[in-house]
């Protein structure tokens, strides 16, 4: 018989989580709403979206701008950069986290290089920018390199390669990818070098006994075992490359092919606030099925306790 | 009892001797006593006598004060300091006498108003040197009323947005007319402040106005129909100035003959990169199609794929797309920054032998090499066949009507603020009050310039919609790195369409 004092009432537990309702209701629910609202009125908010509306032209009515985020040739570009962000960078970060805590988790000097490894993450985005245009500057003229990659490459005999203003725009975006990578890797290695710890030591010995490869043991033990870890590390990777701007904005702003979607969202913010609110509903819609995903697997995580 | 009188009334009469014995003037010691000649004005005496032209002031108010104690021999007071004439005697103080007066110098500043400690708000772009620039313009304001001006410096435009919406600033100083359309109802009517409009000639008084109401006057502007090279290395070579296009055309070809490389480029400049080629291609327009045909452009009446556009393209893209006639060809022009590009042709063995830049190039030049000399090593002459001056210019609005923003605008718009803005060489000021006050030589020939420019455009791409702006810095550089050029204008006259509609 649970003594009355130890009952929990229906309302009380609405009573602790209350003010981080209040919060969450006043910095994230009330912005959502607004800036869908915002993203059906025209440029200054004034008169809803239908008066963008342009004569002989297809017109969405009050979902213009909508219609400008998913058929302008740039704004197809972003969408086309991000999605191979997410393709090819995913897998990069989350392969060369998962690579550096298995192989930082063997050497003795672990801490120094997952240090090093994470530093990236401790300085602001827009400081990796900066220090990474360096590193790719080209110089076209008689003077000398001062870029490390270029200088490199001249040191060695070859021509120098224009990294951020290549005239293939595959180029560019690798540039932009490799800053990514050096960024986020860290990030990424630190969860799962934690979870990596976490599987039971007894397993893998078992399993070297038996005469399983080191390759094996990684593929057919850890790796399942660690599973849940890489799914979150992924789905959060996932979310930043969505939203990824910093890198882009001040390395290339956009040009030569680069254009990402919350850039294109910037460029909009003063001059074109319907537009600028329709583009960030659309990155909304588009984080919504990982949104679900992550639930999801709460939910399971959840019964499974 | 009437001794008693008769003495008091004496001493009455004595004591009011004293004062009007006090007011009789001493003769006024001058340095010199000087005749005016052809061509003379002040601030060359000045210049002469007081070693500095700036100092023109002191002579003014001495020579007046002279005027009133001997009139016999000075029988000319200076009404208006512009004007002089042959055959005068002007008398000029000496140094120290200079320095006191000037100390204490406050004509041209009237308070309208403002106590002392009234605070007046102000927004502009400037930083570092160029912020100092403007505080020494505005001290004698500064002091002679007390004020305190409260400065933001921001280049965010958002920054300006968020404040005129919510907290406007007394003045801004904004490098383009895009405020006047976004806040035509909150800017104040200059002229209600205090500003005179004939002190700026009839392009630049269009330029601020919006529906009748004078809302933004020119502070500051720079000339860009220019292009900087090495006079040195031209006579080395044996180059002449070219006077028209064609003349441009047949020295780049000789260049490239004699196996120089005629142009540097460099349109890399972070968020802007691209804005270099923008300034190149509406010179260009303005030579082959003239300046009417770029406010068209401007204002979206001519579409930006026309044909006159795509010609433009055609001969800038000859030049900016080949390493024979630019350093780096295609990559180097998109991949330079613009101030290495400036570098390249003033280093040691020159790189090239042109740049087109506008009138700042020549600072960051003396700033890099400072053992240079103006005119020797390095100087401009106009783009040959341009049929009017492209230039940027710095405009100053006003949210508030307090008396100190009153006095600050009045002050600025007025002939002591541009004298001051034009001595101490923060560009030059399109304010008419401020020639004859340059101080530096190639402001002096750039202020000349621009006088006496038939037209004035706007720099395009500080005048069209920031969508605009960019679409074109775009068309720009995918041009330059090989794409179609039909493709390329179409999204460019795309959101001109837009951004104008």
């Amino acid at each position: 018989m649970v003594p009355k004092i130890m009952k929990q009432g229906a309302l009380t537990p609405w009573l602790y989580l209350s003010a981080a309702l209040l919060i969450m209701l006043l910095f994230i629910v009330y912005p959502t709403i607004r800036t869908v609202t915002l993203s059906l009125r025209d440029k200054a908010g004034a008169q809803p979206a239908t008066v963008d509306c342009v004569a002989g032209e297809p017109c969405w009515g009050v979902l213009e701008n909508y219609r400008y985020a998913l058929t302008n040739p740039e704004m197809l570009q972003a969408l086309r950069n991000n999605a191979l962000w997410i393709l090819l960078m995913v897998p990069g970060t989350v392969g060369a986290g998962l690579l550096f805590a298995v192989l930082t988790d063997r050497v003795r000097y672990e801490r120094l290089a997952k240090t090093i490894i994470f530093l990236p993450m401790a300085i602001s985005f827009v400081g990796a920018g900066v220090i990474w245009r360096f590193v790719y500057f080209l110089e076209t003229g008689e003077g000398a390199q001062i870029g490390v990659l270029n200088a490199i490459i001249a040191g060695l005999g070859g021509q120098p390669v224009a990294w951020l203003t290549n005239s293939n725009w595959m180029v560019n975006n690798v540039s932009l990818w490799i800053v990514g990578t050096w960024l986020w890797a860290g990030f990424c290695m630190t969860i799962l070098s934690a979870a990596l710890k976490a599987v039971p030591t007894e397993i893998l010995e078992a399993s070297r006994v038996d005469g399983a490869s080191e390759w094996q043991v990684f593929w057919r033990i850890m790796f399942p075992l660690i599973l849940p870890t890489v799914t979150v590390v992924t789905t959060t990777m996932i979310i930043n490359i969505l939203k990824v701007f910093d890198i882009v904005f001040v390395m290339t702003n956009g040009l030569n092919g680069t254009e990402v979607i919350a850039n294109r969202m910037f460029k909009f913010i003063v001059t074109n606030q319907g537009r600028s609110m329709a583009i960030a509903g659309l990155l909304i819609v588009l984080t919504i099925p990982i949104m679900i995903f992550n639930v999801r697997r709460f939910r399971e995580q959840e019964e499974i306790r | 009892m009437k001794k008693l009188l008769s003495i008091t009334l004496i001493a009455i009469l004595l004591l009011t001797l004293i004062p009007a014995s006090a007011m009789a003037q001493e003769p006024v010691t001058c340095q010199d006593e000087v005749t005016v000649q052809k061509d003379d004005w002040l601030s060359k005496y000045a210049d002469k006598y007081l070693g500095n032209a700036y100092a023109w002031p002191a002579i003014f108010q001495w020579h007046n004060q002279a005027a009133e104690a001997e009139p016999d021999k000075f029988p000319n007071q200076i009404v208006n300091p512009d004007l002089i004439e042959v055959g005068w005697t002007i008398c000029i103080p000496t140094a120290e006498d200079a320095t006191d007066f000037l100390a204490t110098y406050t004509e041209g500043v009237d308070c309208m108003g403002a106590a002392a400690g009234d605070e007046v708000s102000v927004l502009y772009q400037w930083s570092g040197s160029e912020e100092e620039k403007l505080n020494t313009v505005v001290k004698p304001l500064v002091d002679a009323c007390g004020l305190e001006i409260v400065a933001t410096t921001t280049r965010d435009a958002a920054v300006l947005d968020t404040k005129a919406k919510s907290t406007p600033p007394d003045v801004v100083f904004w490098p383009t007319t895009a405020p006047l359309t976004l806040y035509t109802d909150l800017l104040k009517d200059l002229g209600d402040l205090g500003a005179d409009p004939a002190n700026y000639a009839p392009f630049w008084q269009d330029m601020g106005t919006v529906g009748g109401r004078w809302l933004a006057a020119p502070v500051k502007a720079d000339i860009k129909t220019i292009i900087w090279y090495s006079p040195a290395n031209f006579d080395l070579f044996g180059y002449a100035v070219p006077t028209t296009w064609g003349e441009l055309e047949a020295l780049v070809e000789q260049m490239v003959a004699d196996g120089n490389v005629p142009w540097s480029m460099g349109m890399e400049s972070g968020p802007a990169t691209g804005w270099t080629g923008s300034d190149f291609i509406q010179d260009i327009l303005l030579v082959q199609q003239g300046p009417q045909y770029v406010l068209n452009v401007i204002d979206g009446t001519v579409a930006y794929n026309d044909a006159g556009v795509m010609q433009a393209y055609e001969t800038y893209g000859k030049w900016a797309k080949d390493e024979t006639y630019t350093v780096g060809g295609a990559t180097g022009t998109v991949s330079t920054g613009f101030l290495d590009a400036i570098y390249k042709v003033f280093s040691d063995p020159p790189e090239a032998m042109m740049v087109k830049q506008s009138g700042f190039a020549g600072g960051e030049v003396a700033a890099e090499y400072p053992d240079l000399v103006y005119g020797t090593d390095y100087d401009f002459f106009a783009v040959p066949g341009a049929r009017g001056m492209q230039g940027g210019a710095d405009f100053m609005m006003a949210f508030g009507d307090s008396p100190a923003a009153k006095a600050l605008v009045a002050y600025l718009a007025g002939p002591r603020g541009a004298r001051e803005w034009a001595g101490v060489g923060f560009d030059l000021s399109p304010n008419r009050m401020a020639l004859g006050s340059y101080n530096d030589p190639a402001l002096i020939k750039k202020s000349l310039a621009l006088a006496g420019a038939a037209g004035f455009t706007p720099d395009i791409g500080d005048t069209i919609p920031a969508p605009f702006g960019e679409a074109e810095w775009k068309a720009l550089v995918d041009y330059v790195n090989g794409e179609d050029l039909a493709t390329a204008l179409a999204a460019a006259a795309a959101a001109q369409a837009d951004a104008l509609k």
